[in-house]
């Protein structure tokens, strides 16, 4: 069945994702705004005291309690790159109407509840309160504070930040700690009010039935704000290929050292144009089929985990393994060596089908995930069709052999990053 | 063949199956899902470490069940990597400390896929030079949760409870007790633990039940079922010492604040569990006045959470999290029992809680995934999958009143993770 995107106001999409499946219905925001060295932190604050508090619940305990009586409903915030761009996603997810004890309308009063945390938030003459900001700043520097906890997702966010010194694309997800500490409460309500009126917005519902008058009401609020200079969401730059690939070498305290490997991609863009990179990175390094899980761990013994992906909007495609230091120049040869074998077209016909049908496997089984099929057709923005994950799987499915390694030819080694023990020398 | 149908008031609908050598099968049918999700699972994990099967005792090294799943996935005729990569199923496994389990998920050919399963979880190959080869890998893997501080603040918390039980060494175990690890050890703990008696099989999704059970009842090897006898060491009630600490690349200290609980002969109900989840809502979850305390003056983020740890010979509440001074945290946590104790719960509270947690056990059913997950519990621990719907419904105030009146709360351990 063909879904259809309602124009809701300018810049503003709203999308019923039908799918009777699933026990509870989900609605999510999505908006879009351009990553950029000045806002990116207030931007990414948004998400977070939004759905912390409102006019209506200006204490987020008593919000947490309303959450409770709706049955547990869900309520999720997230601030992510997507390409040169950045995606504030608010959601809330509820158990469906006939599931509650009295004859409630779980669906439309947890529908109502989001609107009136994006649209009223808690705010006095054009400021938010100090008690909110202050907590939703301490918490988002923590989280960034906290990002050298766990290694591997340290390293893969080092790696990305060395790529892209220079470009948007470079920059922290949720800023700097300077950046969060600068942000007060008139500036985050400017931010907030630039938010609705210059993203790019996409609403959607993912369940059985749209609540009775949902994007109607969604279009009505828009309608009071004076939408302008709406974030137009083109293609994101494709990552440059560099002639002499950098090394970088960060050192910490740790048992074992990690390895990251990025690559520029010469193919690159939405998803029916760099399908053939989803394949060749699949298998360079993505199942235990794939080259780098079957050489680097398998045959050499070298670690526990070794894989390849890739961003494709971008044109990048990133490795990351945990070695012990004195086999990390063993482990970069032999990534790079068992690229080689894929540009080559050396790669075996095992490997090659065996990546075309666990790719398709999965994006077959992607309407049983009501996030997954959120998610999918969120970022489906600037397409001119809404291709839905079946039939992106029967394109992966016509892909070839020549494709792949075409896909391959385009793709240079760009930065190794290592984050090493302390006391080791190399 | 014994078979078994439950049903609910919701609509969903399983069957669970007992074949003649004792395997236990579970299967929930989702007809209008493209996909499914099977596991096959034994009631073997790290703390299985000292056992007696036909009046032989055996003590093996530590993390030897970690061991097993990884070198499983090899037969003789190839691994089971590449027969699943043949039909493009997910496939995986996972140990714990009471369970090791071999799963897949896919969209399409289920039934070949759940042949692979039956086949390479009972044909065990091991030779001394694939041991050798796993040593190398698993040795990486340990040295990965060396440097991971959310699970060293947990084990840390665990050796400082534990005295003698074996849920306080390391699932994997450690670089130097896998090097004791032989393929005849391997064999042992195979022959001991993967006989069907000791194992299930739990299956969710786009799947034919009766075709399922035909199968596996075809694809199980014949097997005389068997006694196993755990040996657990005794272990006191009173924790080996309240803090313990530890420095590592961390931004600010990560805590595990746990309380020993008072372990019974007889394991604890599902109604039990249901009573101590909603206790660790009541004190600490996003409602409570204790939560809105510990956020407002700056001791906990969205990191902070509770749960019940409890299997075979062990029971503990844990509340873990990120804190500028866990200690501060500890004592707002005894300071909020000690208050819920003296003054009692809060009826609103206690029902928005009741509310959230019905929600959470119907919002399972909508995953394949989370469903095998849930029939895994009922399979080790022999309870159904509508118990928690059922219990939620009549749970009173009371119940939880009475579950709070006998918590101790000097019997615990705080283990904290400090900035190097």
């Amino acid at each position: 069945m063909a879904l259809e995107i309602l124009k809701l106001n300018r810049g503003v999409e709203g999308l019923f994702i039908k799918n009777s499946r699933f026990n509870t219905t989900l609605i999510s925001y999505n908006f879009y705004l351009p990553l950029n060295k000045d806002t990116v932190a207030a931007n990414a604050l948004l998400p977070f005291i939004l759905t912390s508090c409102s006019k209506k619940y200006p204490d987020f305990s008593r919000l947490n309690l309303k959450l409770a009586k709706l049955y547990g409903a869900r309520l999720n915030a997230t601030a992510e790159k997507y390409g040169d761009y950045q995606l504030l996603k608010m959601t809330i997810s509820v158990i469906n109407d006939k599931f509650s004890f009295e004859d409630e309308s779980l669906v439309k009063n947890a529908s109502k509840l989001l609107l009136d945390l994006i649209f009223e938030p808690n705010t006095e003459n054009g400021a938010f309160f100090s008690e909110d900001l202050e907590r939703e700043k301490r918490k988002a520097i923590e989280h960034i504070k906290g990002e050298i906890s766990e290694k591997r997702v340290f390293a893969k966010k080092r790696l990305i930040e060395e790529m892209y010194k220079d470009e948007v694309y470079g920059l922290p997800k949720c800023g700097t700690v300077e950046d969060v500490e600068a942000i007060t409460g008139g500036s985050l309500y400017n931010t907030w009010k630039n938010m609705l009126e210059t993203a790019f917005v996409r609403v959607q519902v993912v369940g059985k039935t749209v609540p009775e008058g949902f994007f109607e009401e969604v279009s009505e609020r828009f309608a009071n704000i004076k939408r302008k200079n709406v974030t137009n969401c083109t293609e994101s730059t494709k990552t440059n290929a560099i002639k002499n690939p950098n090394t970088v070498v960060d050192r910490m305290d740790v048992a074992q050292g990690k390895l990251c490997l990025g690559f520029s991609s010469e193919l690159y863009g939405n998803d029916s144009v760099a399908l053939p990179l989803m394949v060749m990175t699949d298998i360079f390094g993505g199942g235990p089929y794939s080259r780098l899980f079957a050489n680097v761990r398998e045959k050499m013994s070298l670690c526990y985990y070794c894989s390849a992906s890739s961003i494709r909007q971008k044109g990048l495609i990133t490795v990351e393994s945990g070695v012990e230091t004195e086999n990390c120049e063993k482990a970069q040869k032999e990534i790079l060596n068992q690229l080689q074998i894929v540009k080559k077209g050396k790669f075996t016909d095992f490997e090659f089908e065996s990546s075309i049908k666990s790719i398709t496997d999965s994006l077959n089984s992607y309407n049983d995930s009501q996030n997954s099929i959120d998610l999918w057709y969120a970022i489906k923005i600037n397409n001119k069709k809404l291709y839905s994950p079946e039939d992106i799987a029967k394109k992966v499915a016509k892909i070839t052999r020549d494709d792949v390694i075409a896909a391959a030819k385009g793709v240079k080694l760009h930065t190794v990053y290592k984050l090493l023990p302390k006391e080791a020398s190399n | 063949m014994k078979k078994e149908f439950f049903e609910n008031e919701i609509g969903e609908a399983y069957v669970k199956a007992t074949l003649d050598n004792g395997l236990k099968i579970f299967i929930l049918e989702k007809p209008q899902y493209k996909s499914a999700y099977a596991l096959f699972g034994t009631k073997y994990g790290s703390i299985d470490t000292i056992f007696n099967v036909n009046g032989k005792e055996t003590a093996v090294p530590e993390g030897i069940a970690h061991f097993l799943e990884h070198k499983l996935f090899e037969s003789e005729d190839g691994d089971a990597f590449t027969k699943f990569a043949k039909t493009g199923a997910y496939a995986n496994a996972f140990t714990s400390f009471d369970k090791t389990c071999y799963l897949f998920s896919c969209s399409d050919r289920f039934y070949e896929n759940l042949d692979i399963l039956l086949s390479f979880v009972q044909s065990p190959y091991f030779t001394e030079a694939t041991v050798k080869k796993e040593q190398g890998i698993i040795g990486q893997e340990i040295r990965m949760y060396d440097d991971s501080p959310a699970w060293r603040v947990m084990f840390n918390m665990l050796m400082a409870m534990y005295h003698n039980h074996p849920v306080r060494i390391d699932i994997a175990g450690t670089v130097e007790s896998i090097a004791k690890i032989d393929y005849k050890l391997l064999f042992d703990c195979y022959n001991t633990f993967y006989n069907p008696s000791n194992m299930f099989i739990c299956i969710a999704g786009n799947v034919d039940a009766d075709t399922c059970l035909e199968q596996i009842e075809r694809g199980i090897k014949p097997s005389k079922p068997h006694e196993i006898m755990r040996i657990k060491p005794k272990e006191p009630y009173e924790v080996v010492t309240n803090y313990t600490e530890q420095s590592l690349e961390v931004a600010q200290p990560m805590f595990c604040f746990g309380f020993k609980q008072e372990v019974d002969e007889t394991p604890l109900t599902v109604k039990e569990k249901i009573i101590i989840a909603m206790l660790l809502n009541i004190i600490s979850g996003d409602a409570s006045p204790l939560y809105k305390e510990l956020i407002n003056k700056g001791l906990i983020n969205d990191e902070f959470e509770s749960e019940h740890f409890c299997g075979d010979g062990y029971s503990a509440l844990i509340f873990e999290g990120e804190s500028s001074d866990p200690k501060a945290v500890a004592k707002e946590i005894k300071n909020e029992i000690g208050r819920l104790k003296r003054d009692g719960i809060d009826k609103k509270l206690f029902s928005a809680i009741r509310a959230s947690m019905y929600g959470s056990a119907i919002r399972m059913f909508n995953n394949v995934e989370s469903i095998a997950m849930s029939l895994t519990d009922c399979a080790m621990n022999d309870t159904s999958l509508f118990d928690e719907l059922k219990y939620l419904r009549s749970i009173t105030l009371e119940d939880v009143s009475r579950k709070l009146k006998c918590f101790d709360t000097e019997n615990t351990v705080l283990s904290v993770i400090n900035p190097k």
